[in-house]
């Protein structure tokens, strides 16, 4: 027994961590050091400047927006697409004819191209565009917007456009989730007079926290990182009013301002690590075991 | 039963080693560097030089490829082509300029040049190139007092409305000489059930035609020195209340209903399509989009007449785009020179400026006739002077974010009032970053 433990030595991950560290850990520490200093495009050196970078992120107006943005893009994000995810996972658990042919269905707009559905959105969300028509037509002229030109509505339309893309990918795993619940706890809250959603409370959400709690760390990191779903249905814009974390640092890069590039996806970087890895360590105490 | 859970459980391992895949692709930041087939350098020997340019500047007379195989048989230099995407092609040519690995020749804006590439240190002057003698408009070609970049055409763009001439024919109108003659003719030509002005502002930079053209125009005539006041931070953009009066102009005309409904959903690239099918009669744009409309359908008479934000306004000019330029840190500076030579040998260039129709840059080359809507310009503006070079030729900085800003207004969160004094703040930083004197 002792013999198969040591036939590999830790040596072995000598490799693995070689490229780790050359393409992640170095490059990430050397963002935090060039998001200390001045870095331009049209300067040949480059001075430590301590804080201003940051001081500068917090006294934009713009970058502000931006931090609010982003954060009511993740929070919108987890929450439509966990709840339809949910939702979508136990519909489809059921013994429907039509079931494997829904799931493919629901599932299939995450394998787009998010240039592909920025095109296609694009003219359903105009002010003339198919969506008004059809709130037109049902005679909901209250319900007609400007969707992507409105700056007051331009993020939830966006974050909606995510739900509609992402939910299905969170129903797979919800749908593994739920299948690996044993049906035994089903059939004896049925004996004891359990009706369905009782059942869903004190068996399906439970046991189904393992793929909550994935779900919900994989929704929230990307929530904070979003960039594509911005970049290609408005560009940030109109003016700067859907403007997220990512899209500025696209913007602090295309001014040649580097070191104030950086010094906002340091503090990206940041921001996910202090809310991802609590929020980790907090669902993992509430998991049970089967 | 047991087999659909092994299923299941083989899908959530595969749909996370997926998610795990895309969450590690976010991270990388790839410059899109194209590969270097460095050419083998012993004398004597084919040596290969890199020429960068805008895959939206395929169309370029330099790298037509006729003209790279001919240069390549008289000086056994071949040229390899590297294009970058449109959008990605400021940053990978400042990110290769930057590491020291510029290409040999970089087909650029003259103007952008300056702004986004850093001309003084990056390129090199090429004030005593043999073919500099022959130019006759140095100033296109020059920055800082000197010659940086090479063109054969001395043709500035122009910037005003452009019209559909046949619709201002058959509605009996003329061009008009002020903002209410200007109103007036949208009331005309509404009243005939055609959309008097195409706004594609979903494309910030369209929206900064008119203000770049009324601003300059105005000053021009009024103010002289504010543009170099204004770079030594002696004056600000909120100075001259006028300014706020060309934002207000164009912002009513569509809010008086004379536009597309939807002007921040419509893009530039609808343009063509609205001027065929006849639906809009003009469009506050450079004079390169009739010569877009022509290749489509060389019958559609359009022209271009200039912003009326002032009473009798002189016709926009940008400044000339489309400069071969030569880095510093090229590996084969001597090559390219050569390549610069042959492009402005006099057969060549005359072939060149033969082809694109261009108003010749060289004493020895002479322009072709010019299409009918050039030749009006040449004959009712700049001959008679009647021209003035846009505030990008003055604006030393980065202006996608007075674009957002005029969005903005458009957006209905900004009064132009707002919007200048926002963009004195931004200008202020731009300018203080550049570590331009005075700021």
């Amino acid at each position: 027994m002792k013999t198969t433990k040591q036939l590999y030595s830790y040596y072995l991950v000598l490799p693995a961590l070689l490229i780790y560290s050359v393409f992640f850990v170095i490059p990430a520490f050397a963002g935090f050091y060039y998001s200390f200093t001045d870095w331009r495009m049209d300067r040949l050196t480059l001075e430590f400047i301590g804080w201003n970078n940051f001081r500068t992120i917090f006294s934009d107006k713009t970058l502000i927006l931006a931090l609010k943005n982003t954060l009511i893009f993740a929070v919108v994000t987890v929450l439509g697409k966990n709840l339809v995810g949910i939702a979508l996972a136990v519909a489809l658990n059921m013994k429907l004819r039509t079931r494997n042919l829904l799931r493919a269905i629901f599932y299939s707009p995450s394998i787009l191209s998010i240039l592909v559905i920025g095109i296609i959105f694009t003219p359903i969300l105009r002010t003339e565009g198919t969506l008004n028509h059809v709130f037109d037509t049902l005679g909901l002229h209250s319900l007609s917007q400007a969707w992507l030109t409105n700056p007051n509505i331009v993020v939830f339309t966006i974050a909606m456009i995510s739900i509609w893309q992402h939910a299905g990918f969170q129903m797979a795993i919800y749908l593994a989730g739920l299948q690996s619940i044993s049906n035994e706890y089903y059939e004896a809250a049925t004996i004891d007079g359990a009706g369905s959603w009782k059942k869903f409370t004190n068996i399906t959400l439970p046991l189904l926290l393992p793929a909550i709690n994935i779900n919900v760390m994989l929704t929230l990191i990307g929530g904070l990182k979003v960039f594509s779903e911005v970049f290609v249905l408005t560009g940030g814009g109109p003016g700067n009013a859907s403007q997220v974390v990512g899209t500025i640092i696209l913007r602090a890069f295309g001014e040649g301002n580097w070191g104030l590039g950086t010094a906002i996806n340091t503090l990206l970087f940041v921001a996910v690590t202090i809310t991802a890895i609590p929020l980790l360590i907090f669902m993992r105490r509430k998991e049970v075991a089967e | 039963m047991r087999k659909g859970r092994k299923a299941a459980g083989i899908l959530t391992a595969g749909l996370l080693a997926f998610a795990l895949a895309a969450c590690g692709s976010g991270g990388s930041k790839s410059g899109g560097a194209g590969d270097h087939s460095a050419a083998k350098e012993s004398s004597g020997k084919k040596v290969t030089i890199e020429l960068a340019i805008s895959k939206s500047s395929q169309d370029s007379a330099f790298i037509q490829q006729d003209l790279l195989d001919e240069f390549e048989k008289q000086t056994n230099i071949k040229v390899n082509l590297q294009l970058i995407p449109a959008e990605q092609t400021t940053t990978v040519l400042q990110t290769k300029l930057a590491v020291e690995e510029a290409p040999d020749i970089i087909q650029y804006n003259l103007a952008s040049a300056t702004t986004d590439l850093n001309l003084e240190r990056n390129f090199e002057i090429l004030d005593d190139e043999p073919w500099a003698s022959r130019l006759l408009n140095k100033d296109v070609l020059s920055a800082y007092g000197h010659i940086y970049s090479f063109h054969v055409s001395q043709d500035t763009g122009m910037q005003g409305v452009v019209y559909n001439k046949d619709i201002f024919e058959e509605l009996g109108l003329s061009i008009p000489n002020n903002y209410e003659e200007f109103l007036a003719v949208c009331e005309k030509i509404k009243e005939s059930g055609t959309t008097p002005v195409f706004m594609p502002y979903k494309d910030n930079w369209a929206i900064n035609i008119w203000p770049a053209a009324a601003f300059a125009d105005f000053v021009s005539k009024t103010d002289p020195t504010f543009f170099d006041e204004l770079n030594n931070n002696k004056r600000k953009w909120s100075d001259i209340p006028e300014f706020q009066t060309f934002l207000q102009q164009q912002y009513d005309i569509y809010k008086m209903g004379y536009t597309n409904t939807d002007v921040l959903s419509d893009s530039y690239d609808m343009a063509v399509g609205k001027f065929l099918n006849k639906e809009v009669a003009m469009m506050f744009m450079g004079d390169w989009l009739i010569e877009g409309v022509a290749q489509q359908d060389p019958n559609m008479r359009l022209g271009v007449f200039p912003i009326p934000a002032i009473d009798n306004p002189s016709l926009g000019a940008s400044p000339l785009g489309g400069q071969l330029f030569i880095p510093k840190t090229a590996k084969h500076i001597e090559e390219a020179k050569k390549f610069l030579d042959f492009m402005a040998s006099k057969e060549i260039a005359q072939q060149i400026v033969d082809s694109k129709g261009y108003v010749s840059n060289f004493s020895d080359v002479t322009t072709p006739a010019l299409p009918e809507y050039k030749q009006e310009i040449v004959d009712l503006y700049i001959t008679p002077k009647r021209t003035v070079l846009t505030t990008d030729a003055y604006m030393l900085v980065d202006r996608n974010e007075l674009y957002r800003m005029l969005q903005d207004q458009f957006a209905g969160g900004m009064t132009p009032e707002e919007l200048l004094k926002a963009w004195d703040e931004k200008f202020n930083q731009l300018m203080t970053d550049k570590q331009v004197p005075g700021f």
